[in-house]
This record gives structure tokens, sequence and C-alpha cells, in this order.
């Protein structure tokens, strides 16, 4: 097997949905071998979409298969003494551990760091949660949307809008729940090189919260400097910064400096307008931008999104479409740099996924396997450890794998 | 004291505006000593936006830059000289990682591309980061944080039902890289101490955007069809929204019940026990089926009362529940406290003020936020005598040549 950034890193991860399961990803995508334990009834993402043809089915959901390839699968159940007892075997030979479980489950778990860490000193276990392992919110229900709110990310969101009745937004996705995840990855092989180091392995606790809480651009600052409360309401303090209406599609513009608005002014044909004292500058354009705007439209609207792109930044203009998925598909320059891969599947079949997040020459991402049918490495897994097929046979008939 | 994971590990720090700084601050966070390269010519252009302390403007008092510096240093020098140019040489030849977001090409004309860097120290861990990737047709685009939101997608995906594509409050596409980024060097780490090897990464704004977004393109993929921008509604379960609460426009608080039995708790906890068994609302599907009635009902219990006495009602009972929280909130969180996350490093000029800190806790190897933020060319002497060896007659020279300005 080509060697690989992460080759010969062992991880076991437990969990649902999305957090742990894309740290694990990043571990995997990049070469670590992550063998994925998920309850008898299967990781609740399996029940989540999307479907081909919207109908629900364990082995085809798009979220679950993109989550897991790369992955070995078992079945394991952790709420029993016997199962607590298969994890302790499996965390003995891995390196690394995470999981997204609560707080106030992990210790009925079996997902212990005094004990775990006893059997191996080396392990260094993950636990990723919304509020953290401390704390008087520790034991608090969250979803991806707890999270966005929490973590003072929707308060701000939209921004610039127009609809004090519309509430604080959260962006598409899990996007807190990926955010988690990766930071998760950036602490645990932090650690990781730690116990190259040392031989020390270590408890991590990461809070979903704190990740959102730390990426609110200078939010945060404009209280603690200036005493501003900021909102998802209000108006952008430099223009142009908006969206316009080309013949078939959006565009978004951005002019941060003097000498990029100069630029666009002149693809524009340096209109009479543009000269007015009250476009004169970006901060007082921001003040004026409902006079700015309709000028802005009227020249956008006689151009096809990809000229006017390509004109614009040809010209060193920041200029972006407002793509659809269908037109990410089709980017000439996503497919340049084989942005997207094709994986296939024993039940789901064959289908594009997003690919790598960066690029790394020879050793970077690598597909090496479909995402794991429920259960599908129970016996290559648990053999490994040591269990004798009659074991793993007495554990399945106790509904323990 | 117990060593921090990254004891030892020195970083060059060629980073300005946001994605590059968060990068290189996830390594400060563990302990790299990570130098900034500055100069007074073209400071970062974070140095120059407010907040600033005081509300004062001044390169050592922007909140954007002391925040995304924290327990960074700083090098100043004039890259423009040849002497400045090679004392960040003979920096990166004593360098670990060396991380840059320039414009793609742009590293490569200033005489530190990634084949200069390896003959300087064969084993170095470049990461670059910029919009559009190094390859590619678009590469020399221009891709600001704001712009790699619709660029990738998420507009298109998010936003009210009826208002047209959203942006998200953040240029989610800056932190976002550089977590990436970190992530890229702490695997090459692992690598390096492996193999001996070093490597070059190539890491894109707008791909690390493209790959949390799995549910929309798969969505497409397998139907043909993309998700509608529905708020904060979620395509399978209800509730799942941000509710009016007592007070002014800016209190909220999201609720979400993943499941019946939290639907349950819900109705029970509203005091409206009648709703638990109401034939709209019997499970998931009934609920998605009448969001909009659902919707209302529990807006008429929220818009009555305050925003925290609603999360501990319904936390208590295991609804997920909680408030959206302004910078304000975030400044005085109690919890946030508690954790120590929110944190205060005198800096020389201003005294205290609050940062975010470090989002994960390390039991065996703590991480610490070491420093406020440095002020320009603070370290400059420094890293001269004690990392790079020159003795104070060369760097009187150098200041004297303006060298380092």
């Amino acid at each position: 097997m080509a060697e690989q950034l992460l080759s010969g890193i062992k991880v076991v991860e437990c969990g649902n949905m999305v957090s742990a399961a894309y740290a694990g990803k990043l571990l995997a995508d990049f070469g670590a071998d992550v063998v994925k334990v998920e309850e008898p009834r299967g990781d609740s993402a399996r029940q989540r979409g999307p479907f081909p043809g919207d109908t629900p089915h364990v082995e085809k959901s798009g979220l679950f298969l993109y989550l897991n390839a790369n992955k070995q699968g078992v079945t394991l159940n952790l709420r029993a003494a016997k199962g607590q007892a298969v994890l302790q075997s499996l965390c003995a030979q891995a390196d690394i551990l995470l999981h997204n479980y609560s707080p106030r489950d992990m210790a009925g778990l079996g997902l212990d760091y005094a004990k775990l860490g006893q059997i191996n000193p080396g392990l260094i276990m993950t636990s990723i949660s919304y509020f953290g392992q401390t704390g008087p919110h520790r034991n608090y229900n969250a979803y991806d949307l707890t999270a966005s709110n929490a973590g003072g990310w929707a308060c701000i969101s939209p921004g610039a809008s127009d609809y004090p009745d519309l509430p604080p937004l959260k962006a598409f996705g899990h996007q807190t729940d990926f955010q988690g995840g990766v930071h998760a990855g950036v602490a645990t092989l932090g650690a990781y090189y730690h116990k190259c180091i040392t031989g020390e392995g270590q408890h991590i606790d990461v809070a979903i919260q704190e990740c959102i809480a730390a990426i609110l651009e200078m939010n945060f600052m404009h209280y603690t400097y200036s005493g501003l409360e900021t909102s998802r309401l209000g108006r952008r303090s430099i223009y142009p910064w908006c969206m316009l209406d080309c013949k078939d599609g959006k565009l978004f513009v951005i002019c941060v400096e003097e000498d990029q608005w100069k630029r666009f002014a002149d693809l524009m044909g340096n209109p009479e307008w543009a000269t007015l004292e009250i476009f004169e500058d970006r901060v007082v354009r921001g003040q004026n931008y409902d006079a700015l705007l309709p000028f802005l439209q009227e020249f956008a609207s006689e151009w096809k999104v990809a000229d006017l792109y390509k004109a614009g930044q040809e010209r060193r203009i920041c200029m972006a479409p407002v793509n659809t998925v269908v037109d990410l598909l089709a980017s000439e320059h996503l497919k340049a740099r084989e942005f997207f891969t094709k994986i296939s599947h024993q039940v789901a079949g064959s289908l594009t996924y997003p690919g790598a997040p960066f690029k790394v020459e020879d050793v970077g991402y690598a597909v090496r396997r479909s995402a794991p049918q429920l259960g599908e490495h129970n016996a290559e897994v648990y053999a490994r450890i040591g269990l004798a097929p009659a074991e793993i046979d007495d554990l399945r008939k106790q509904g323990i794998v | 004291m117990a060593q921090r994971p990254l004891e030892g590990i020195r970083v060059t720090d060629f980073t300005w505006a946001w994605a590059g700084p968060y990068c290189t601050l996830q390594m400060a966070h563990m302990g790299a000593e990570v130098i900034r390269i500055e100069s007074e010519r073209r400071p970062c252009v974070t140095r120059l936006i407010p907040p600033f302390a005081d509300n004062e403007p001044g390169p050592n008092r922007a909140g954007y830059f002391n925040q995304y510096s924290q327990g960074k240093k700083s090098l100043q020098l004039d890259l423009a000289r040849p002497e400045a140019s090679e004392i960040v040489k003979k920096l990166i030849s004593k360098s670990d990682i060396v991380v840059q977001n320039f414009s793609s090409g742009a590293i490569d004309r200033m005489g530190f591309g990634y084949e200069t860097l390896k003959q300087l120290k064969p084993d170095i861990i470049m990461i670059s980061i910029c919009g559009y990737g190094q390859t590619g047709p678009e590469r020399k685009y221009m891709g600001y944080g704001p712009a790699s939101v619709p660029l990738a997608g998420i507009s298109s995906l998010t936003g009210y039902p009826g208002v047209g594509p959203a942006e998200i409050g953040i240029s989610y596409g800056d932190p976002n890289a550089g977590i990436f980024g970190s992530f890229a060097a702490m695997a090459a780490l692992a690598y390096r101490h492996r193999t001996g090897k070093g490597i070059h990464v190539d890491l894109a704004l707008w791909e690390a955007l493209l790959v949390l977004l799995p549910e929309g393109i798969m969505e497409y993929v397998m139907n043909q069809t993309q998700p509608e921008r529905d708020g904060n509604r979620d395509r399978w379960v209800a509730p799942h929204g941000c509710f009016k609460c007592k007070g002014d426009a800016e209190k909220w608080v999201s609720i979400v019940c993943g499941n019946d039995a939290e639907w349950q708790a819900l109705c029970q906890a509203m005091g409206q026990p009648e709703l638990a068994t109401d034939k709209r609302f019997t499970d998931a599907a009934a609920r998605k089926a009448n969001e909009t009635a659902l919707e209302e009902l529990i807006t008429a219990w929220t818009s009555a009362r305050d925003r925290w006495e609603i999360t501990e009602t319904l936390q208590k009972v295991g609804v997920a529940a909680f408030p959206s929280m302004s910078n304000k909130d975030l400044a005085t969180s109690p919890h946030l406290e508690e954790r120590g996350f929110l944190v205060q490093k005198e800096h020389p000029e201003f005294g205290k003020r609050i940062h975010a800190g470090i989002p994960w806790q390390m039991a065996g190897s703590p991480c610490e936020v070491q420093a406020a933020a440095p002020m320009r060319g603070q370290h400059t002497d420094y890293v001269l005598a004690e990392v790079l060896g020159y003795s104070a007659a060369e760097i009187q020279k150098f200041h004297t040549d303006q060298v380092l300005n």
C-alpha cells in the first residue's frame, strides 16, 4: 500500500453523526487505519440523507458514505460490560481514540481515560462535545443549530440583513460539527507528535462551542476592545460588498482596497456617477450603498455571470459566482485540480464525492476503500484483537456485536 | 512542568489577513515558537482596521491582529533589502514549518518558493494557502474570504426561504483554510518523524470549504436536485429553529427536538401536555408536515419569556435549547470563564483585553496562550541574537542600515 502522511497510525472512533466521524475521516483520508465502532443499530448518520430517490436505506446515506470512506467498521454495544471489555482491547492496540459522546454518557459507555490510559499509557483519547467536559453547561443537549447559536455565529449571520423579524441564521449543513472535527484533528495530531517525542498519551477535551467562538472574525473584539455588540442586522462597513443579478445568475463582488474599486469603475467604463462625492471612498460608499447598488446592478444585468467573473478577475477585482452544486461539479478549475473523486460502494454504487481538502504530492489524500457496511469488518477486526470465531459468535448472540 | 505538545518546533510565519494567521495560531497554542515576518512598509491589514484598544488607532492596538496572533513573536525587516532576505533564509534553515498565504506564485517571486526552502532545510514543511490553490486555470484569481462563501456554494445552499442566497456573517473560508492548514502541518510532523522527509501543502480556501458540504453535493449527485434554502429548518426533524424571546431584536433561543422523546419533553416543559398527543405533531414526519403551525405554537410560548429562563427550563428535561449568543454574551459567559476559554494577557501598550482562547484542553501537555500578540518588531533583537546568533555589533549595523524597518 502506498505510503501516506499518517500511515501506520491506529485509530478507534466511536459516536454518532459528524464531529468524531469527520476527525476520523481526516485521519483515514491521509493514511491512518481507522476502526469505526458503531452501536448495533448503526451510526445515526445512516438515518440521515441525502438518499437516492429520497428513500432511506442504512447503506445509502450520502452523509454516512462520505464521512466514513477509508474506515473499517464494526458494531459493538458499549452499554454492556462485555462490549466495554472489547473496546478496551481495541484501545490497547491503538494510538488514538476519538469519540463524540456527551460527557453525561461517557462513563456508562466505558469511555473513561483513567481506565483506558492505564491499559495503554500511550493512548490519546479525544472527546469532542458541544460544551466541553467541564463548566456549568457541560451536560447540555445540543445539535449543530444549537452550537451555531451557542458559539456566537448565528447571531451575526447572514450579516447586513434588512430583516429584523427573521432570526439569526445557521449556515447550511453541519458546519459547527465539522469545525469540531477539524479542530479535534489538529489537537489530536499535536498530541500525537508529543507522543512521538515522549511516548505519553493523554485525554483531550474539545468543545465545539469554543471552536466557533474562536472563528468570529473581529466580532469578539468589537465588544472587548470597543464595547460594541455586533448583529446580523445593519450594513456593510465598506462597499461594494454584495451580490449582483446578472443575466443568468448571481455574482458576488467585494472591493477592499481603493485600487480595486478604481479598476471596477474602469470595467464599468468610468461612468460619471462613479466620481460623485457620495462614492468617494470605501467607507463613504458603505454609508451610501443604497444609492450605489442600483448603478452596479444596472451594469451587471447586461452580463452573463461567467463573462463578468472573468472580466473582473482579469482586472484583479475580487468577484465570485454564487455557485450552485451543478456549477461546482462543472467547474473547469476544480476539474483541472481533480477535486471531485469517484468512490464505488457495494450497495450504494459508484458516486461522486468531494475529495481532498488540500494537496500533497505523492503522500496525500487517497481513497483506499468505501464506507463500511454495518458490521462489515467484525470478523477481521475482532480476530486482530485475539477473539476466536466462537467468541465473536457468542458476543453476537448476546447482542454485543 | 509538563512539556507542551509542540515544544521545540519553530515556525516561520509569512502570513497576513486571517487564513494564514489562524493556521499558525494553533501552533502557538500548542507551544511552537511562531515567528511572524513583518515590515513597516507593508503592515498586515489586520493591524490597520478597527476595533482598536480604547478606539485609538495604532498598529499594536488592533483587536483583529491581536486575537489571531496571540502567543506569536514578531520579527520586523524590510524584505526589499538583500540583508533582510538573508536573515529570513537563516531563520528558515532553523525552522520546522513555513506558512504563507500570499496569492499563488507570489512567494516564489519573493525568493522563498518550496524548492529554495528545501535547499535551506531539506525536511522543511511548507504550507501554502490561497483562494484557488497553486494550480488550475483560476489559480491567479483573487479569493478573499468573503468571496469564498458564495464561490463554494454555501450561499446558494443557505438562506431564508424566498429571500435569496445568503452570506453567513463571517469570511468562513479563511479560518477554515487556516485550521485545515494546521491539520496538514500536524500530519506532516508525524510524517517527518517517521520518514525524515518534509512536504509542501497546496491548500485552496475553495476546496477546503467544499469538503464540508457533503449533504449538498451528494444530494445533487444522487438525485440531480439541490436542497432548497430553508432558513434554520432541518430536512428531517422538527422543531429545529430560532425562536423570538422577550426583549429586543437580538434576543432569540434555538430549540431542536431531535427525536420524539425530546418533543414529548418539550410539550411537558412548555406546560402544554395536550400537544404531546396532538396528531399534527406525533412523529417527526407529522411535525415536518405541520411545521409552520408548530413554530407558531412554540413562538407563542418563547416570545413572552427570557431566553436564559427558556434554556434552563428546556435543558433540565434534555431539550437542546440555547440562546443566540452575541459577542458580549460570549465575553461575559460564566461557562466559558470557568473553562478558561477567555484569555487576558498583559499587553505593553494598553493592558488587558479579553480574547477567545484555545478551543481544546490537553490533560498531559497543557496548552496555554503564552503571551499577548506581539507589537510589530517586538522580538526582532531576540530572534537575531538568540535564534540566529548574530552579534550585538551585527544587529546594530542592521538597525543603522535600516534593514529592520
